[in-house]
């Protein structure tokens, strides 16, 4: 119930934001909202069931480059385009999760970043379909109800919508057996398998769900910028979504937004540093995992609950524990 | 020889090798519907192994494996699980993010057709037959270790196991937990009629608890009978005092 008025709060901000914001403002807004999108996708892998895939930009690319062809080379709306995009990208996870879940930790961080590096090779020169370096201009952008989402500030609102709906989904699914049995997988494999989990099955299932959330993050990309390019999926961007999931905390549905937006923003903040700018960051990073491995949202729940419940004695436990 | 089907639990012909290494050779396991078995053997002796090749941790060289006269040899883990075997770990492993409740409906979650409410239901139901109903929303991590590994022992009864496979459940409690997991033992063989493979150090345990023991040694069945049968057994008495010690014991 916490996690839901968390959520709420957030999505609300946002809302109140962009009354009273810039143009400039609202546009890095509307891209904190679509990388919390697709951070909120990679929690399913990383945060829940403890697969470290660097490749999760490729999967944001799949979606936009599959609204961006089917809009604009087969004049399909938008709207309808986002189905198989999205759709599409969750089978190609599939079939790639069977093959690359068999690998473990730095071996599937390596795999996935490969995965990522031969997504922006095949979008740079598979020219016909992708348009190369050059990308695909010209999407159209989204009409609700006759009304065009154009403007920055109605892209937020639309945005914040879409965010609110798929944050509450996740809630409901780190609520579920799903939830839990993708939890169980990350903290012990063979204990989970010994309680009937179908390791290998979750795991895909996380990876699909991540890869769903990250198209989804996609067409809201393609629709709202009007177009993409290879550069806007290489593996930088897969480490900087993975950064923001570990900034905000991961296992944590608001951590993802929060850390989403704090990294949107950060670099603009920062400006002044110039290219000192990355030493920053990297230091930064250090920080957070030396002192915060859990992260923005760990560092509020240790806030709100300062200390552990004492051990196994009778005055503490009278049931008085309640969430 | 009794027909497979009238067994729980029976492997049959189970062999491992690991490179040049035999850990299990040719030993043959039968566990009645409800029955109380004992392993027991040296360090080294197989008894884990044996453990790993009956949950499918580990695939055998060699052997048949049968549940309720199901041939279960080539099923992944989760699958025999699911066909009624449960086990628990040396030292207790739980899932250290969820809380106990939590950690209880992994495992009832086996069981199809049970909503949220119901699963939740069905595990405290469990912990209450435990008496550790107080435990339920405690994290992982404010668990004494003998709590830890009640905690797990109520997850797989969660499962609802026909067969239960329990790696030295003792190893680290104190007498007063020992004594209280026996009576829990007993206690739950005598309402769900689960068959229960037992490996332990702890001989007290063992001779008040089983039926019937099985020893191995070196990877080998070097005995079995009753209790009072394997204690007298001249190999056994090598196996864990060296061979002199049987000589003189005759």
């Amino acid at each position: 119930m916490r996690s839901v008025l968390v959520l709420s709060a957030l999505i609300l901000a946002g809302f109140a934001l962009s009354f009273a914001v810039s143009e400039y403002t609202l546009r890095l807004l509307n891209m904190a909202v679509i990388a919390a999108v697709a951070v909120i996708g990679l929690n399913f892998a990383f945060g829940y069931a403890g697969l470290i895939s660097l490749g999760h930009s490729a999967f944001v690319g799949l979606g936009a480059y599959g609204l961006a062809i089917l809009t604009t080379k087969a004049d399909w709306s938008p709207w309808l385009a986002a189905i198989p995009a999205v759709a599409g990208t969750g089978l190609a996870a599939a079939a790639l999760g069977y093959p690359l879940l068999r690998l473990k930790g730095h071996y599937l961080a390596l795999a996935t970043l490969g995965l990522n590096v031969s997504f922006s090779i095949v979008a740079s020169n598979w020219i016909e379909l992708t348009g190369g370096t050059n990308g695909i201009a010209q999407i159209p952008g989204l009409t609700l109800a006759g009304y065009k989402l154009d403007g920055e500030q109605t892209f937020l609102w639309f945005g914040l919508a879409v965010l609110a709906l798929l944050g509450l989904a996740a809630l409901a699914i780190h609520a579920s057996r799903l939830g839990r049995a993708m939890m169980a997988v990350r903290d012990d494999e063979t204990a989970a398998a010994m309680t009937g989990i179908d390791v290998t099955g979750v795991s895909v299932t996380a990876f699909v769900l991540s890869a769903i959330y990250a198209a989804i993050a996609g067409c809201l990309f393609a629709a709202h910028v009007h177009f993409v390019s290879p550069d806007d999926f290489n593996y930088a961007h897969s480490i900087t979504f993975l950064s923001m999931l570990i900034v905000g905390g991961e296992g944590s549905v608001a951590g993802a937004i929060v850390g989403a937006a704090l990294l949107t923003f950060l670099p603009e903040w920062l400006r002044v540093l110039g290219e000192g700018y990355l030493a920053f960051f990297g230091l930064m990073m250090l920080a957070i995992l030396v002192f915060l491995p859990t992260g923005i949202a760990g560092l509020l729940r240790r806030w709100r609950r300062p200390a552990l419940p004492p051990q196994d004695t009778a005055a503490g436990l009278d049931g008085a524990v309640s969430r | 020889m009794i027909a497979a089907t009238q067994n729980a639990l029976s492997a049959t012909g189970i062999t491992k090798r690991f490179g040049g290494l035999v850990a299990l050779a040719d030993v043959d396991l039968t566990v009645g519907n409800g029955e109380f078995v004992a392993l027991i053997g040296p360090n080294g002796a197989g008894k884990s192994t044996l453990l790993n090749v009956l949950t499918g941790l580990s695939a055998p060289t060699a052997g048949r494996i049968a549940l309720d006269g199901r041939d279960v040899t080539r099923l992944p883990t989760h699958r025999r699980i699911r066909a009624g075997l449960g086990r628990t770990f040396q030292h207790g492993r739980l899932f250290p993010r969820l809380s106990v409740v939590e950690n209880i409906m992994t495992g009832a979650a086996n069981r199809a057709g049970r909503g949220e409410a119901g699963l939740r239901a069905h595990a405290l139901a469990q912990l209450r037959r435990m008496g550790l109903e107080r435990l339920a929303d405690q994290p992982i991590s404010a668990l004494s270790y003998g709590n830890r590994r009640m905690v797990e022992l109520t997850r797989v009864l969660a499962c609802e196991p026909r067969v239960l496979l329990l790696d030295e459940p003792a190893a680290g409690l104190n007498l007063g937990e020992v004594e209280d997991l026996m009576a829990r033992l007993r206690a739950i063989r005598a309402e769900d009629r689960i068959a229960v493979v037992l490996i332990e150090h702890n001989m007290g345990m063992v001779m008040r608890l089983a039926e019937r023991v099985v020893v191995l040694n070196f990877g080998r069945k070097i005995a079995e009978g009753t209790p009072a049968e394997v204690q007298a057994d001249p190999a056994v008495l090598a196996a864990y005092l060296g061979e002199g010690a049987a000589h003189a014991g005759r």
